[in-house]
Parts: structure tokens; C-alpha cells; sequence
């Protein structure tokens, strides 16, 4: 019989290195017409990291995402960054883009001041102009005041910055110390078929609720999210790699290693959690990793909810969960003849004997 | 070892199984490469309209590599092609645990179309590692884990190369080896790098007082939890072009997700100024930890030296499962002291993390796994501890999370059990517990931005969990 369950699993990961420096330095250079270069030494994995990057050049700047164009992954042409890893690329990456895009647009409003009368400071770029604070109709376009920046002025728009997020070393002994600059939260609830017969497990839906401060781009983070999802579906059921007694392995193939398909998809609804990290490029922390944490223990609690069944080793597969019913229901046939004689505790339930 | 380059010949394609392990995917039939239709450059910008509002933070701005992928026009490393370029194919140990007597790899040379066959002597520093450098380029002398490479053959065809790989006689001194992580902790056990300790890193977190919290307990709970070895299985194998300028300055082209360190590693098993190497990479076809560290690069730049032609490499399925890294299996032991209220009041925590052959990505997934493992909860009195270990087993290494998917699932786990013999509903027992802004982590850090009571609320009000009940 099928029975249903849901179960609920909550993490929290943090961003980049522990302790250990993980920097990022960028370039960005405004073009003569107002629009911009970026070079960064991080690789687009596929996540999409590239677009995050170019948005938040685009936001410093003043200027559309369409405007930017990244350079990547090339060691003669690029500066210095640790790269894709440890769920560091919005938050390093992105506040060594902004840095590097504050002085070119520094840059910008040491010539526009004298065009608009005004001083530097007073000055903001916003909507491909830069204009003056609460005065938005005292405006020049920013590709006009990039040509004169160049031609006249003789000094091109331009910046580099690093960045490298604040840590303090953990003390050997204790373990103490501030490892991480911030952190980001997430809930996902699982909802799941078990059939009891066969120990089958089928993950009908599940709802991910996920901080990573501001989200530069949602449609990215949600692409990241069910990524992660599907990589935590086959980690809680289908994925092991195995090996004989001689130590080779088993199923190094895609044949026997079995892997989440589309068909094996859950329904997912995403959520994004309002928050705003001021440490991060316009309140932005990360998402890469994250996704893939909670979803195999949202799963197993559903297990747990659906049948009593508890796993203790991953993957969760038939021949598992079909034991740990057997485990459960022995334990309830336990149970209902214990209650029979009063005042007994239930067996997982320990006094502390010192009290 | 080079020699002139002669005609492919008419070398007869054998079936013969060259791999250890499923000899499926190494069966020796020549690899077609994949050809996307014919299409035309876009030349008016099709961008969507949102792409050119402003603010930029915030817009669903789409993908500047989204058409190329979705017309099947972006270029991996696998689709480029240089003139001359030859093909390398590595030969695997399949032996976990063995001393290297004799390598011989005349017969291979010999064979036409084979331009030069390495083993790890010619390696100029054949070691390497993101923290140990414990990780031969090429094995010598000794093999640690069965998918270990023992020489690279390079030919002008991938055909040739398999086939060269059966005629490298590899003669070997087969060592007992190790394979469960608690048994390679104990004294007795075989060391995999000898003379050092099979435990090769440790972690300790230390909070308040976690015997006195347990005795100020109303209820202990204890289960030790275990996961299992994964592979990224990212959907672009692991693919790298070596080649040389007439000025001696080397071009990696690479599928590695970090190129900066990644030159690093090869200036330093090269023995070359940083200055003279360049590394470029592609959009990558899916990382997710498993290309942060250089594998066969080096190999593939001293068989580009040695035959003044480009050498791409590319790892066949098998050896992305056999011979890159992989998610460390972790066995956690939990005890946790709670109140009546559910309330936790000390949290005892081991966890045992099998390293697999070599360090690689280890230190970073042993701290954070045990820095994690209290999870996003209030607790006064923690003690965790976390130890790493080597086995001869395929190398485990970075992969999304670091640690924190099995401890997510060993401490979500035990909440529910709690929950549950507490008759405390499992949304209920998570808020009692969880941080909030100002909160102190395990490490004593005073966290900010805090809204994992804010993620569960919404979770559970978008699945409807108090309707539901």
C-alpha cells in the first residue's frame, strides 16, 4: 500500500573559504558610448555566473545588464580569482565587480561635476545617465560624459578592486574563532509516496525556501535551486558508488549508476526568502550549493513520516526502506504490548541517569 | 620515446576490454564526434526587452549564453580542434593497493601512429594537491587506489592511443589494502601513504560544557548515521588541450572551474615560471566541485613538449567515476541532551570522513562538515569533532556542500526523532531551536542576516504544513 508522508529538514551553509584568504579582483572599463567591459578570472559553470556578474556592474553603473559584457576564464587576460567554488562567486566576485565599477564611475563624476555644476559627490548614475541627486532632470547621458572622460579629458573610465571576504582564524583547541564572512538559511519540505510492499519511494513534491540575501537574479536562483534539488533526489535514493573487495569500483558507468531523470523530478515550488546581507554586492550572499543540503533529510523525515521508518544510511533505496518498515512495525507490535503494562517509557527515550 | 610521425596505418580496431572495472564504455570503437545542425548567427540582438531595463539588480535577465546553448552552439573544450593535435589516453592501475616493479611501454612505442608514451618519471614534480600534495600526477613506484594513472599514451588517433594502453606491461608488487575508514584508523591498519597516518586531518569545535549539559538533560538521544560515496557526474567529461609556442610558453585549454590556481599547480609540477604559462577555459559543461583541481594537464603538457604537437585529453565516463574526486562518505555519531520543552541543550557530535586515496578538497569538507554539524540551532554546549581518513579507495574531494548534505541529513534526522518521542510537532521543535539574528555559531561567531525561522515559516506556510496536520 502507498502510504504518504512530508517531512521538513532546515540548514544553514555558508559562503566561501574557511578562514583560509579565497580573493577575487576584477576589471571594469566603461566604453566611449556609456557601455562596459568586465574581466574577471572566474569560469561560468553553467550556473549562470557571468549574467549575476554582469547585473551587478550594470546596477553600480547605472546601466542595463544588455550594456556589460563579461570576459572570462583566460590567466593572460583576466585578473586573479579563486573561482567557482565554495558558493563564492556573487558574494566575492560580485563585491570585488562593484568596487572596481565604483572607481570607473568615480571616474565618471570627476568629469560630469564640472559639465553639471556641481560637485562629485552630488552626482548619481542611474538610467544610462549620471544626474544629480534629487535633481534627476540636471542629467548627462553616461556615454556622453565616457567621451569626454577619454577624448577630452584624457583620463578613460576604468577601475580594478579585490576583494577578500573578513575572516578570524579558529583557535586550534576550541575550534573558535569566525570563519566565514555570512551565511545563508534554507527550509525544504518533501512530500513522498512510500509503498510499503516493495519499500519503493516516490517524491511527489517539494517546496524550497531559500535565503540568499538579495537576489540579483531570480530566474537564476530558482535554476539553481532545482539543480540542487534534483542532485539532493539522487543522493537520498538512487546514487551510491560501489566496490568489490579488491577496492575497484562496481557500476563506473551510467548504466548501473543510477542518477535522477526528469521522470524522477519532484513538483518543486520555490520560495525566496526577503533578506539583505549588507556586507554582500547590493545585499546578495549566494545559492549555489545550499540547494543541494537539505533536500535527502526533507526526504528521509517524509520517509519517517509516511512509514516509521527510519534510515539511517544513504541512499534510501527499496531494499533499505522495505527493512526499516519491518524495523518500525516490530517496533509498534513492541510498543502496543508494552503498553498493555503501565508506566513504562517508550524505548528511545532515555532519562539522563544522572539527574 | 618521440619518434617521427608516421602514417595511422591500418590498425585493426579490437574490442578488447582496456579498463578495469565494466569494460563497456573503453570497448575500443572510434569516438564520432558529436556535430550540432547548421544554424545561423544571430545577427539582429535578440535579447528580451527586460535585458535593457535599469534598475539591473533584481531583473530575470536572461543568459548571454542561453541561445548558444539552446541552438547547441556553444563550444567546449571537447569540440575544438588544433592542427596536428594528438590524442591521450591514460593507462589505469585497477589494482588498489600495489608497489610499480616495472613499467615497460617499448611495445607501445613501437606501435604506428603512437607519437610518445610517458610514465610518472617524466613528470618534472610528479606530485600534487590543493592543501597535501599527496596525488601523483602519473603513479610511480607505488599505486594508492585502483583508478590511479600509470602512464599516457599520446597518438594521432584516439583509436591508436586506447589500443597502445594494452601493450604497457605494468608488472606490480600487490600491497593488502585498506577500504573502510574505521578499520584504516586503527594502528594496525595498512598505511596508505606510508609512513604517514592514515588520519591525516582533524577537527575539533569545543562550546560550554557538553558533559554538564547532557546531565542537566531531561532526555539523551544517540544514532550514528552514514552516507555513501557520489560522483558530480557533470554532463562535459573532463577535457584539456596542451600546447606549445615556438617561444616555449605552454596553452592549457581546460575544462577547470579555476583557472588562477589551476596555473599555479601546473608552473609548480612543470617547474616553469608562472608568466610562461597560459590557461584558458570554456563555459563549463557542469562543475559542481569536481573540476577544481588540475588531473591530467600536466601529462598532457609534457606529451605536448616531448611531440611539438597540441594533445587534448578527455576522460571517458568511467574515468570521471574512477579517477576524479567524489563526495566523501562521512559516519556521524550524534548525542543530544534536549529539555521536556524540546529545548537542546548539548550536542555531542563525531563524524569519520573516508578521504579516499588522496587529500585533495578534504581539509575544506572535514571543517566545514564539523563546523556545520550542531546545525542552525541555539546550543550552549557542543563538542564536535571530525577526523579524515585515508583508504584506497578513488579519491573524495570538493562537491556541492562540502560535508553539509551528510550532516544535514544526520542532524535533521535525529531532530525528528526528538520531535517525535517529545510529541513536539517537527515545524514546532525547529522554531524552539533555531538561530536568529545575533545568534552564536558553534564557533562562537555572532551571526547576522539570520532567517533560516523566516525559511521555515514560508516552507511551511507555501506547503500548507498546519492545514495539512
Amino acid at each position: 500500500m502507498k502510504k504518504r508522508g512530508r517531512g521538513i529538514a532546515c540548514m544553514w551553509y555558508p559562503i566561501g573559504f574557511t578562514v583560509a584568504a579565497n580573493p577575487s579582483a576584477a576589471v571594469v572599463k566603461v566604453n566611449e558610448d556609456g557601455t562596459a567591459t568586465v574581466l574577471t578570472g572566474t569560469v561560468e559553470t553553467g550556473q549562470g555566473s557571468l549574467t549575476v556578474l554582469g547585473q551587478i556592474a550594470a546596477e553600480e553603473l547605472g546601466i542595463a545588464t544588455d550594456d556589460v559584457h563579461v570576459v572570462s576564464a583566460d590567466t593572460d587576460t583576466t585578473p586573479m580569482d579563486t573561482g567557482a567554488i565554495a558558493s563564492r562567486t556573487t558574494y566575492v566576485t560580485g563585491n570585488a565587480i562593484r568596487l572596481a565599477a565604483e572607481k570607473a564611475k568615480e571616474i565618471l563624476f570627476q568629469v560630469a561635476a564640472p559639465m553639471l555644476g556641481v560637485k562629485p559627490e552630488q552626482l548619481e548614475a542611474r538610467d544610462r545617465k549620471i544626474q544629480v541627486k534629487n535633481y534627476p532632470q540636471r542629467n548627462i547621458g553616461i556615454g556622453e560624459v565616457a567621451n569626454q572622460a577619454q577624448f577630452v579629458m584624457g583620463q578613460p573610465a576604468l577601475g580594478s578592486a579585490s576583494f577578500n571576504p573578513p575572516t578570524v582564524a579558529l583557535d586550534p583547541a576550541t575550534g573558535q574563532g569566525k570563519p566565514f564572512a555570512t551565511y545563508v538559511y534554507a527550509t525544504q519540505i518533501a512530500e513522498v509516496d512510500v509503498d510499503d510492499e516493495t519499500g519503493e519511494v516516490e517524491v511527489l513534491k517539494i517546496v524550497a525556501s531559500h535565503d540568499c540575501g538579495t537576489a540579483i537574479n531570480p530566474m537564476l536562483v530558482e535554476g539553481q535551486i532545482e539543480g540542487g534539488i534534483s542532485m539532493g533526489v539522487g543522493f537520498a535514493l538512487q546514487e551510491e558508488m560501489l566496490f568489490d573487495k579488491n577496492g575497484k569500483q562496481l557500476n563506473p558507468n551510467l548504466t548501473n549508476y543510477i542518477m535522477p531523470t526528469s521522470l524522477d523530478m519532484p513538483e518543486i515550488e520555490v520560495d525566496i526568502v526577503k533578506n539583505f546581507d549588507p556586507t554582500g554586492p547590493f545585499g546578495a550572499k549566494g545559492v549555489g550549493e545550499p540547494t543541494a543540503v537539505p533536500t535527502a533529510a526533507a526526504i528521509m523525515n517524509a520517509i519517517y513520516n509516511a512509514t516509521g521508518a527510519r534510515i539511517f544510511s544513504l541512499p534510501a533505496t527499496p531494499e533499505k526502506v522495505l527493512a526499516a518498515i519491518k524495523v518500525a512495525k516490530a517496533k509498534q507490535l513492541a510498543k502496543t504490548k508494552q503498553l498493555a503494562k503501565p508506566k513504562q517509557k517508550p524505548k528511545r527515550l532515555t532519562a539522563a541517569a544522572a539527574r | 620515446m618521440t619518434k617521427k610521425a608516421k602514417p595511422a596505418g591500418t590498425a585493426k580496431a579490437k574490442a578488447k576490454p582496456a579498463f578495469i572495472g565494466q569494460p563497456v564504455e573503453m570497448s575500443g570503437t572510434l569516438r564520432l564526434p558529436a556535430v550540432a545542425k547548421q544554424v545561423p548567427y544571430p545577427i539582429e540582438a535578440l535579447a528580451p526587452k527586460v535585458r535593457q531595463q535599469t534598475p539591473a539588480v533584481g531583473q530575470r535577465a536572461t543568459r548571454p549564453d542561453a541561445r548558444l546553448h539552446g541552438l547547441g552552439q556553444t563550444k567546449y573544450i571537447d569540440d575544438m580542434s588544433m592542427p596536428g593535435m594528438l590524442y591521450c589516453k591514460i593507462k589505469r592501475a585497477g589494482i588498489a593497493s600495489a608497489l610499480i616493479k616495472k613499467i615497460d611501454t617499448r611495445e607501445a612505442e613501437a606501435m604506428p601512429g603512437v607519437m610518445a608514451v610517458i610514465t610518472g618519471k617524466d613528470i618534472p614534480v610528479n606530485s600534487f594537491g590543493p592543501s597535501i600534495k599527496d596525488q601523483p600526477v602519473l603513479a610511480y613506484e607505488r599505486v594508492f587506489h585502483a583508478g590511479d594513472g600509470v602512464a599516457a599514451v599520446a597518438a594521432v588517433t584516439e583509436q591508436i592511443a586506447l589500443e597502445a594502453l594494452d601493450k604497457i606491461k605494468v608488472e606490480y608488487e600487490s600491497l593488502t589494502p585498506v577500504f573502510d575508514p574505521v578499520e584504516a584508523m586503527k594502528d594496525s591498519a595498512p598505511k596508505v601513504h606510508p609512513p604517514a597516518s592514515n588520519i591525516y586531518a582533524t577537527k575539533l569545535i569545543k562550546k560550554g560544557d557538553v558533559d554538564k549539559g547532557f546531565r542537566q538533560s531531561d532526555h539523551i538521544f544517540e544514532d550514528t548515521f552514514s552516507t555513501q560515496m557520489v560522483e558530480h557526474v557533470p554532463l562535459e567529461p573532463h577535457c584539456s588541450i596542451a600546447s606549445w609556442d615556438a617561444n616555449g610558453r605552454l596553452t592549457i585549454h581546460s575544462t577547470l572551474g579555476r583557472i588562477t590556481l589551476g596555473r599555479t599547480d601546473m608552473a609548480r609540477t612543470l617547474q616553469l615560471p608562472i608568466s610562461r604559462i597560459r590557461m584558458v577555459a570554456t563555459i563549463v559543461g557542469g562543475n559542481f566541485g569536481g573540476k577544481n583541481e588540475i588531473t591530467q594537464e600536466p601529462a598532457l603538457a609534457v606529451l605536448s613538449k616531448m611531440t611539438g604537437r597540441p594533445v587534448k585529453g578527455t576522460f571517458t565516463r568511467t574515468e570521471e567515476f574512477i579517477a576524479t574526486t567524489t563526495r566523501h562518505p562521512i559516519i556521524m555519531h550524534y548525542k543530544t541532551g534536549v529539555s521536556n520543552e524540546g529545548k537542546i541543550i548539548a550536542r555531542k557530535v563525531r563524524l569519520v570522513l573516508d578521504g579516499g586515496a588522496y587529500c585533495s578538497w578534504s581539509e575544506t569538507t572535514l571543517g566545514k562538515a564539523c563546523i556545520l554539524s550542531p546545525g542552525p540551532y541555539n546550543i550552549d554546549n557542543i563538542h564536535a569533532e571530525a577526523f579524515v581518513v585515508y583508504t584506497n579507495k578513488t579519491m573524495t574531494g570538493a562537491m556541492r556542500g562540502f560535508g553539509a548534505p551528510q550532516v544535514c541529513f544526520a542532524y535533521e534526522s535525529h531532530m525528528d526523532d526528538i520531535a517525535m518521542a517529545l510529541n513536539i510537532d517537527p515545524l514546532e521543535i525547529r522554531m524552539r531551536n533555531a538561530f536568529h539574528e545575533g545568534s552564536s555559531s558553534p564557533t562562537g561567531q555572532v551571526l547576522h542576516s539570520v532567517v533560516v525561522k523566516d525559511s521555515l515559516l514560508q516552507a511551511a506556510e507555501r506547503y500548507g504544513w498546519k492545514e495539512a496536520r
